[in-house]
């Protein structure tokens, strides 16, 4: 036989190969130990030497051509096998993604830590206080004597009175003087908790409410002290540069006593619904901590000066997800608490 | 900005309201158009002017005894007046009235609650024919009634501070007058009263009596009793002007300790100080000068002469507070105190936050309940605890001893909405007054061993070691055959499993596992620590060991005990059956154990683990009297 016939014939059924059926079978009978080359190499052998050199090293460059190409058109067919295998398993990506079941925390939850941090980062720690108080911590500690009209506005009709004596305790400001007791100054805190009101409850009043109060005391605490804290809380709460004004406001506690609005964020302060037309929102109660709490607080008012102030937090934080219901956040309802 | 919220301006007819919320420590001198009009002519620089007075005499005198008899009356000033014509007033006058929210009652009256208005000074007019034998200030006697103006009768006790005469109660002092010496149409003699009472005693009574009245809200805030002479004779010169009546008696002033000017010594360098800017010195003294304080003085230290019309200034830090609003809060610059410290971690709030995210972790929604539970709670759980004297209702009476009712309600009002509902919360309730933090929650289902799996993660994550389970032996809350005490170091820590079949029944709600920890206690075995444990390249070898051991013995001391008995290559034991009954004696009961052990260093031979089990068994038999079933 001719090797040049041989390899034509090859060659020709190599082109007309359309899968790896075909490629093995084409391997088995040309590359075989039985194939067609072992085949001529067996005629070879009986060759003269010259001719056998020439003609084995034909053939031999032959089979390593060979081999590349099925190589090669293995590699081929496997990529287009592999395509009509993908095309065949083609997913609808519309197709909705399925509902995955989460834990939640609470919202008032995330809005005390997110008051807290940023307070922590300010230096403030973060403290609880007892809820049930006596009536000298929720209001004579802070300068609310009997008989004082603040006193009365409060304990008659507002404080829950428990028939063990005490009271529940109707803002966080009940544990300024518990703290100034057990620290030293400077003393920066922030009660962060539940207070009670008594309250008839309906959309936007609850017998249940958060507050967080600061309370910071050293030797030259000012207004301009707080007027920078209250404005940094402000603006790393709201996450964008705020504006805020102090006007004169009364609280047995502080003297003097501030209201502090912020520069209505809804409309730059042009006046809007939000603000009431007025440009202005009234965010928070503060002033400069009354001399007779610092002396309740076990220090010198002469030597210590301080300031406080009390954020309600029920309001922001409806503000912030737009709930229109104080009394979901007791609800205990599922379809409110896991949308946080 | 400087002295209070103007809260609306409403064009009313002609005129205009403004309508500015006076804040309760300027109550005193603030709730008046002069009290107004003075702060307004300090912050406009304008002067203030004052209505001239006029006063007419009557040729006759007429003679009224006034007796103080009471302490709680400061000071009682009254005149008499005759040739009184009582009729409409004139139309400006019912106009201002109307404007303000009064109603017009009659010239005389309307005059009393103009100036009233006016000045903040309460008056009253009395008819003088239906006074017996001159007026008497005291206190009421028990169970002694009035009927006031607005036809209305009160029973009163003898803290209710009384205008009377000889007969009867005229009057409830500083609130309101009494029906029987009403001004009417044919009254000719009127006495008129311009009084101070104790502000303490008028508000209480007002609230007591749920009756406040215009008089009692200006009296509740310490009035300028110094202030009763001049009101008195600006409503005189009034009703003259109204009425053409005389005056027919002296100005009868019982006023027995009068109230004088006091002085404060104010550092200006406080003022500075404690508002964070420099205001000079003769700014301060101008702006007190202005709002009628006088100063003098020298150096840095002010001497200030404070006003009787301002009793809400006592401290230095009074008078730095009426420099800065005056001045201007808006001047002040916003100053960072320095840094001094980093904020200190409160370790409660640490583990309380760790504990909420671990539970979230685990897929629990955080719910807050009320911290009060209702009548039918108390009831149906048998609970006991504190009671409030003024509860809102009978939903809300009693300070919640447990979180577990309200975890049961949630159950029931979500189950009829989701299939899947695992609950937390993490607050106080309370052991009459004891305040205990809880982590209370609830799974529906009856998946006992799924809950303690969620629990073992917690206290794991919370690096509480020493975690026990023993059964409970009898509640009436929880099903005592369903629920396990929660127990460390041998302490009962908590709760976990069913609600009693009874409670159940009664509250029809979904099986469901709760459970209450006392989160308090748990705290204290929180511990911030972990270490890596060896990870072995070698395979593990499982032996199964049973045996019958006493009925008393709690899975956790077989345990303990097989631990105890054991080297470090046991890794793992793990109960997997627990049998009593049918070939077992009656105290005794059958426990089964997978035990796993392992080594770091070496693939272990069956020789050396059989070896260990027989040393096991052998010791167990010892300790606990465990006897091998094959």
């Amino acid at each position: 036989m001719d090797f040049s016939e041989l390899k034509n014939n090859a060659e020709k059924e190599l082109e007309k190969i359309v899968d790896s059926k075909e490629l093995k079978e084409f391997s088995d009978k040309y590359l075989g130990k039985k194939g067609e080359i072992r085949k001529f190499f067996s005629f070879v052998k009986d060759l003269a030497l010259e001719e056998k050199k020439i003609l084995g090293k034909e053939i031999n460059e032959f089979s390593a051509v060979l081999e590349e190409k099925i190589v090669e058109i293995e590699k081929e067919l496997k990529k287009a096998e592999r395509e009509k295998k993908e095309e065949g398993e083609k997913i609808d990506i519309a197709i909705p993604g399925k509902v995955i079941e989460t834990g939640h925390l609470h919202p008032m939850t995330q809005m005390m830590r997110e008051v807290g941090r940023i307070f922590e980062l300010m230096g403030f720690t973060i403290v609880e206080g007892p809820e049930i108080e006596d009536e000298w911590h929720n209001f004579d500690s802070l300068n609310i004597p009997e008989g004082h009209p603040a006193r009365d506005a409060l304990s008659l009709g507002k404080t829950f009175y428990l028939k063990g004596g005490n009271l529940l305790r109707t803002q966080t400001s009940s544990a300024q003087v518990r703290y100034m007791k057990k620290m030293k100054p400077p003393i920066r805190i922030i009660v962060l908790g539940r207070v009670y009101r008594y309250e008839t409850t309906d959309a936007s009043h609850e017998i249940n409410f958060y507050q967080a109060e600061g309370l910071y005391i050293t030797e030259d605490a000012s207004v301009a002290n707080l007027k920078a804290v209250l404005q940094k809380f402000l603006e790393l709460f709201f996450k964008r540069k705020v504006e805020i004004r102090l006007r004169p406001s009364y609280f047995p506690f502080t003297e003097p006593s501030f209201e502090i609005d912020m520069l209505c964020t809804v409309c730059n302060g042009k006046g809007c619904s939000a603000c009431k037309r007025t440009g202005w929102v009234e965010i928070l109660g503060a002033g400069m901590v009354h001399p007779n709490v610092i002396k309740n607080g076990g220090l010198d008012p002469k030597k210590y000066k301080g300031f406080a102030f009390g954020i309600g937090l029920d309001r922001p934080t409806m503000m912030k997800h737009k709930i229109n219901d104080i009394r979901l956040f007791h609800s205990g309802n599922l379809k409110f608490l896991k949308q946080f | 900005m400087h002295s209070f919220e103007v809260e609306s301006v409403e064009k009313k007819g002609t005129d205009y309201i403004l309508n500015i919320d006076v804040l309760p420590d300027r109550a005193g001198d603030c709730l008046s158009h002069w009290g107004i009009a003075k702060e307004l002519s300090v912050l406009l620089d304008k002067k203030m002017v004052i209505p001239a007075v006029k006063l007419k005499k009557a040729k006759t005198n007429i003679s009224l005894s006034v007796k103080v008899e009471d302490k709680d009356c400061k000071r009682y000033t009254s005149m008499v007046l005759t040739n009184v014509k009582i009729g409409p007033s004139p139309k400006w006058l019912k106009d201002r009235l109307t404007v303000c929210g009064l109603n017009s009652i009659n010239n005389v009256v309307d005059a009393t609650n103009f100036i009233m208005l006016e000045t903040g000074q309460p008056l009253h007019a009395f008819d003088y024919e239906k006074i017996n034998n001159g007026i008497v200030v005291r206190k009421a006697r028990k169970g002694e009634k009035i009927v006031t103006l607005s036809e209305k009768e009160y029973v009163l006790d003898e803290n209710v501070l009384l205008i009377a005469d000889s007969k009867k109660p005229l009057a409830l002092a500083g609130i309101k007058g009494g029906k029987g010496c009403e001004i009417t149409e044919k009254t000719k003699t009127i006495v008129l009263e311009s009084a101070n009472f104790n502000h303490k005693l008028i508000s209480q009574t007002a609230r007591r009596l749920n009756l406040r009245t215009d008089a009692s809200i200006r009296f509740e805030n310490n009035l300028d009793p110094n202030l009763t002479e001049v009101a008195l004779e600006r409503v005189v010169s009034l009703i003259q002007e109204l009425s053409g009546a005389e005056i027919a008696s002296i100005v009868i002033d019982s006023y027995k300790n009068k109230l004088k000017p006091w002085n404060i010594k104010l550092n200006t360098e406080n003022v500075n100080r404690l508002i964070g800017i420099d205001i000079p010195k003769p700014e301060m003294v101008k702006i007190l000068t202005k709002l009628g304080f006088v100063v003098s003085g020298s150096g840095n230290i002010l001497n200030v002469k404070v006003p009787t019309s301002r009793q809400d200034v006592t401290i230095p830090e009074n008078l730095i507070e009426e420099i800065g609003r005056v001045y201007g809060y808006d001047k002040v610059p916003a100053v960072l105190p320095p840094f001094s410290e980093p904020a200190i971690v409160n370790k409660e709030m640490y583990w309380q936050n760790k504990a909420k995210d671990i539970m979230k972790e685990s897929g629990f929604v955080e719910a807050y309940n009320y911290s009060f539970v209702g009548e039918e709670e108390k009831v149906v759980f048998d609970l006991k605890g504190e009671e409030l004297i003024n509860p809102v209702s009978n939903y809300y009476k009693y300070l919640r001893p447990t979180a577990i009712p309200q975890m049961a309600r949630i159950v029931k009002e979500n189950s009829k909405f989701f299939k899947e509902i695992k609950v937390f919360e993490l607050g106080r309730v309370f052991d009459y007054q004891k305040e205990i933090m809880v982590l209370s929650g609830t799974v529906l289902g009856e998946d006992f061993s799924l809950i303690k799996g969620y629990l073992n993660i917690l206290f794991d994550r919370l690096g509480v070691e020493k975690v026990s389970y023993s059964p409970l032996a009898k509640s009436e809350m929880w099903n005592s055959k369903k629920t396990a005490e929660i127990k460390i170091n041998g302490k009962v820590i908590g709760h976990l499993g069913s609600l009693s079949s009874n409670l159940m029944e009664v509250l029809m709600i979904e099986d469901a596992v709760f459970f209450e920890i006392n989160f308090d206690e748990l705290q204290k075995y929180c511990l911030d620590k972990r270490e890596y444990e060896q990870i072995s390249y070698h395979p593990p070898a499982l032996r199964d060991i049973s045996g019958v051991v006493s009925e008393d013995l709690e899975i956790e001391e077989i345990v303990e005990a097989i631990e105890n008995s054991s080297n470090e290559l046991l890794k793992s034991v793990e109960v997997f059956d627990v049998y009593k009954g049918k070939g077992i004696a009656s105290d005794k009961k059958s426990v089964s154990f997978h035990l796993i052990y392992q080594s770091e260093e070496k693939t272990l031979d069956s020789k050396t683990i059989d070896s260990m089990v027989n040393d096991l068994l052998n010791k167990l038999k010892q300790t606990i009297n465990w006897e091998e079933r094959k």
